[in-house]
């Protein structure tokens, strides 16, 4: 331990336990203190609209979403293209529910935290089953496997009347101590909801990494084989890798069933998936913090680009294309570009700023 | 019993136009190990080329066909070019998301042009009557669409057979250092696999538009709905593309013909290779014809 | 001394005067209106042209004064045919304070149904879905739903057949939007509609469609009414016709008719499918700008107007588009004329109010737009067409089918 609690320029471990602590310094704890607690707070000072209320509710369900998909794709490397029908199981454990017991039964109204950890257990066991192949399956085989789950996913539902073929099963308000969730606090409620979840889940997945169930994860996508001769179980670990990744996106998924109170099956189809990958690239695989930033970065370019769009065909008469090309067009080109120049992603930039705060004044 | 035979021929004429769709992946991914997810972007814009200089620069059939496949032979390579020769070596998830993100520059670039939001078709150049056979019949632009793809296929397979280059690109996909050291430019050969399966789709394109119609929605669709022909087949073998593309093309047509609109299930034919596919997966990860990986640790 | 205050007052009148020019410049009032709509992803190729109808139709209200010196001011918004967007879009449009709604696609019609009956929002979205307006108070569908669409061609085949019972298949888009008719047509037939459903198809994305055609063929099929969009249809003629199905009249003994609602015509229709598309018979409310009529001249000179191109000028659904705008300025305009508030309230009191001597017949559509307390579909005529020599074509007079179940 250094001198200092506050800052320490260098590295002062002198045990491994030291090295897997949360926070190195009093400095990070207190500056992550702050900035939860400013999470919380802003909504009271700042009125930014329904709109933009649903925006940033949107991203954190897709913050926890990318968590699952960087748990198993970043940190088990076991590549997935189905992780929106993941998500699609959580939010069609709530619509389920509202289709046998009625929209506003008292279980989903009154119990939503319980339904949602419902949900988060629906999605872990399907995550489990789409997992099995990866006992036999590798790489690109394997990612097939879970396009295969995501192409049945949307055919079932389509095709089921019990999940209403694909269209919208509603989902009532949600109460809380004081009443009912009325439509205009209906955003900012589940902002505070599902911002608590965070918290929770983000020190949950740090915690886990500590542990030798979150080495193990590293270990199998470094190498199957090697940490199978250093006694690991890869086949065990990769199923549970799914299944973790499936529980996070069933939560995320309820949380969308919420939110939007419905749920259709438009809102998990594979164009999600690949918008999730892109998530976790664009924020950084195999970080933590890359799974707040990705979400982040990718929902921000997009409301950029449909201001920009938007100006482009107020001002250009000819632009009209030119404004519907630009979405694909940036979305595709960010993924490019970070692949090409910055494949560590955001996080990375992260990383970089927080040793240099740490070093300084020194170079290194 | 004539209905029969007219789901296998139907079968093998969809099967081989999966083939062809599905030749361009195999190409790519045998020498250079790349799943190329905007294949179904390069099968649009193959169409797409056809259609802008058959009638917009009125040149016939005959000739602007061959010349938009050349158009997407330059095309892919010079995509490879850009995008891909920086990524050699990178982990694979990076490269499937490079090529997702190629999809939707393309997509961009495609809605540009009046072919994003709008249909088109070929001006007719085939016979209308088909070709009928004891109750069996086959239309002109299908049987053309099969024959496109067995020659494009023979031409394949004779040029990694016997040419010096397709030597090269074998001995490339076989062991890249050992390639290298007898003085096979790597990087050449990628670029050459990535045109080749530009050229692949551009055929594709052609054959198809002329069946569907020109909607971009439609024929980007095919780069999605081949994926479980190549895995099937096995990525990097072409007779594993041309077995599999006719099986799934069976499967489908026996799926729609005969469990559609029975114990209330419809759709079938969407849904039943993937499934098929997973089943096939859990007994033979590396698909029919794929070639085992030998892993060390 | 005298200078200075000489200036000091120039800066004032210039203050006032900057204050208050732009002020006057814009004297009248701004409605905003807003519309999430499909540009690119799925079905774009309808929504683009719409969406052209629509922005066409305000500017041209607002450049030709139709308001006074009240202005329309509608955001329109892509939303990739994405439920979700769209419920950010409509959400983004509330915070802006509309006082009307134009929505799109089936699915986000469904999914924000409720959200309409929570901010009392009168919507008009461009899926004529039935199910729409179950349960809900705030949808008006623009003209006749697709199941009455679909019973409408029914009773047209029923008429129109010869010989014993006709036996119709019908070949849907796998989704809510091509299931829907499927059962009030078959309501219709138990009620009395003298037809038979032999088969139900539901598309994939198929490349051949010959062995679906032959088991109709032998199950002695001669109707197939067709709910999807066009390209899937487009697909089906060409095997039908080069297998030589394809009756040259309709009801030819032998062969069949095809027969489609409001998506799966059109021009794209002609151009997707060709030579094949040719006695494909098709059925909308909408005028078409093949033949010459009031409404077409008005559209084409619309379309000029704002250099839209041949194509957009003269499809279908910049009709559809200019049509939900003819209706939104329409009301605006009724609600004005009675000196009344304009908001969502009134404006939805307005548009229940558009029957009887208040029908507003737009010219874009084959009947007058009517509305009630109980009716909320647009334009219940239907026109059929019929594609000769590469064009649709009118089909006898514009009819109300009668099996629709709506009293």
């Amino acid at each position: 331990m250094s001198a200092n609690r506050w800052l320490a320029t260098g590295n002062y471990f002198t045990s491994y336990r030291e090295e897997q602590r949360i926070f190195f310094t009093s400095l990070d704890r207190t500056a992550m203190a702050l900035f939860i607690l400013g999470l919380f707070l802003w909504p009271f000072f700042i009125d930014v609209g329904n709109k933009y209320m649903l925006v940033i509710d949107n991203i954190l369900i897709a913050v926890i979403a990318v968590m699952g998909l960087n748990l198993v794709t970043g940190f088990a490397g076991l590549i997935s293209i189905g992780h929106a029908a993941f998500v699609g199981v959580g939010a069609y454990t709530i619509a389920s529910f509202a289709r046998v017991f009625g929209e506003n039964h008292f279980l989903l109204s009154h119990a939503w935290p319980v339904m949602i950890l419902a949900a988060g257990a629906m999605g872990a066991f399907f995550g489990a089953i789409v997992g099995l192949p990866a006992l036999r399956l590798k790489h690109l085989y394997l990612a097939i496997a879970t396009l295969s789950f995501q192409m049945i996913f949307e055919w079932t539902m389509k095709f089921m009347d019990f999940f209403n073929q694909g269209q919208t099963i509603a989902v009532g308000r949600v109460f809380w101590l004081t009443g009912e969730v009325s439509r205009s606090a209906h955003y900012i409620f589940w902002y505070y909801a599902i911002l608590v979840l965070i918290v929770l889940v983000g020190f949950a997945v740090r915690n886990l990494l500590r542990t030798r169930y979150g080495r193990c994860l590293i270990a199998v996508r470094d190498n199957d084989r090697a940490a199978d001769a250093m006694g690991m179980h890869p086949g065990l670990t990769k199923v549970y890798a799914f299944a973790l990744a499936g529980f996070l996106a069933g939560v995320a998924g309820a949380l969308h069933a919420y939110l939007y109170r419905g749920v259709g099956v438009e809102s998990f189809t594979l164009h999600h998936s690949i918008n999730y990958l892109a998530m976790a690239i664009v924020g950084g695989l195999g970080t933590l913090p890359g799974s707040f930033m990705g979400p982040l970065a990718i929902k921000m370019l997009d409301m950029q680009v449909e201001q920009l769009s938007e100006w482009a065909s107020s001002h250009l008469a000819f632009a009209a294309n030119l404004a519907t090309a630009l979405k694909p067009l940036s979305f595709g080109l960010v993924i490019v570009l970070f692949l090409m120049f910055e494949p560590r992603g955001i996080a990375n930039w992260w990383r970089i700023a927080r040793s240099y705060v740490k070093l300084w004044p020194f170079r290194y | 019993m004539s209905y029969f035979f007219q789901l296998v021929v139907s079968g093998i004429v969809v099967g081989s136009i999966y083939a062809l769709s599905a030749l361009g992946f195999v190409l790519i991914y045998k020498s250079s190990r790349v799943l190329n997810i905007a294949h179904g972007q390069f099968i649009a814009s193959g169409a797409f080329i056809t259609y802008a200089l058959t009638v917009w620069a009125n040149i016939p059939i005959y000739i602007s066909f061959p010349a938009s496949m050349l158009a997407t032979f330059f095309l892919a390579m010079s995509v490879e070019r850009v995008f891909l020769r920086r990524l050699i070596g990178e982990p694979i998830i990076s490269v499937i998301m490079v090529t997702i993100g190629l999809m939707s520059i393309l997509d961009g670039l495609i809605y540009l042009t009046p072919f994003g939001a709008e249909n088109f078709s070929f001006p007719p150049f085939l016979p209308t009557t088909p070709i009928g056979f004891a109750g069996v019949s086959i239309s002109w632009t299908q049987l053309v669409g099969v024959v496109t793809t067995f020659s494009l296929i023979a031409c394949f397979t004779w040029f990694f057979k016997k040419s010096t280059v397709g030597i090269s690109m074998r001995a490339v996909s076989d062991d890249q250092l050992a390639a290298m050291s007898i003085g096979i430019s790597v990087p050449r050969v990628f670029g050459l696999a990535w045109a080749m399966a530009g050229l692949s789709a551009a055929a594709a394109g052609g054959v198809i538009g002329n069946i569907t119609g020109l909607n971009f929605d439609t024929l980007h669709a095919f780069g999605i709905v081949v994926f479980p022909v190549v895995i099937l087949g096995g990525l990097d073998s072409i007779l594993g593309a041309v077995v599999a593309g006719i099986i799934m093309g069976l499967i489908q047509q026996f799926a729609s013909g005969y469990l559609d609109g029975h114990w209330g299930l419809s759709g079938t034919g969407e849904v039943m290779p993937y499934i098929v596919l997973l089943v096939i997966l859990l007994f033979k990860p590396h698909g029919l014809f794929g070639i085992h990986e030998i892993e060390r640790v | 001394m005298k200078k200075d205050n000489l200036t000091r007052w120039m800066f004032l009148l210039g203050a006032v005067v900057m204050v208050t020019l732009p002020g006057q410049a814009l004297a009248g009032e701004v409605y905003k209106l807003g519309l999430s709509l499909a540009i690119t992803g799925p079905t774009s190729d309808a929504g683009n042209p719409y969406a052209k109808g629509v922005e066409d139709y305000f500017k041209y209200v607002n450049d030709t004064k139709m308001l006074g010196d009240d202005t329309i001011d509608c955001t329109i918004r892509d939303d990739q045919y994405k439920n979700d967007i769209t419920k950010q879009n409509f959400e983004d449009f509330l915070d802006q304070g509309i006082v009307f709604y134009l929505n799109y696609s089936t699915g986000s019609t469904l999914a924000l149904k409720k959200d309409f009956e929570e901010v009392k929002m009168p919507v008009i979205p461009a899926s004529f879905h039935a199910g729409n307006l179950v349960d809900s108070n705030y949808i008006f569908l623009p003209i006749a739903s697709y199941s009455d669409q679909a019973i409408g061609l029914a009773e047209y085949i029923v008429t129109n057949h010869k010989g014993g019972m006709p036996k119709v298949a019908l070949f849907i888009h796998p989704s809510a939007f091509g299931r829907g008719p499927v059962e009030d047509l078959q309501k219709a037939v138990s009620a009395g509609l003298a037809l038979e459903i032999v088969e139900v198809v539901e598309h994939g994305k198929d490349l051949d469609n010959t062995a679906m055609l032959k088991r109709l063929m032998s199950k002695g099929v001669q109707y197939v009414i067709s709910q999807t969009v066009q390209s899937p249809v487009a697909t089906m003629l060409k095997d039908a016709d080069s297998l030589g199905l394809v009756a040259k009249s309709f009801g030819e003994e032998g062969k069949v008719t095809f027969l489609g609602c409001h998506y799966t015509g059109g021009n794209d229709l002609v151009a997707l499918a060709g030579a094949a598309a040719e006695n494909f018979y098709w059925t909308t409310s909408y005028i078409v700008t093949n033949e010459p009529s009031p409404g077409a001249t008005a559209q084409l000179e619309l379309a000029k107007r704002y250099n839209r191109d041949e194509k957009a000028a003269n499809s279908h659904n910049y009709a559809n588009g200019m049509m939900v705008a003819q209706v939104a300025t329409e009301v605006i305009r009724r609600a004005k004329a009675k000196g009344k508030e304009i908001n969502n309230v009134t404006l939805y009191e307005e548009l229940q109010e558009m029957n009887g001597d208040n029908a507003y017949s737009p010219g874009t559509t084959v009947g007058p737009v009517t509305y009630s307390k109980t009716d909320h579909t647009g334009v219940d005529s239907l026109q059929l067409y019929v594609v000769k020599d590469g064009a649709f074509r009118s089909a006898g007079t514009p009819f109300i089918p009668k099996y629709t179940g709506k009293k």
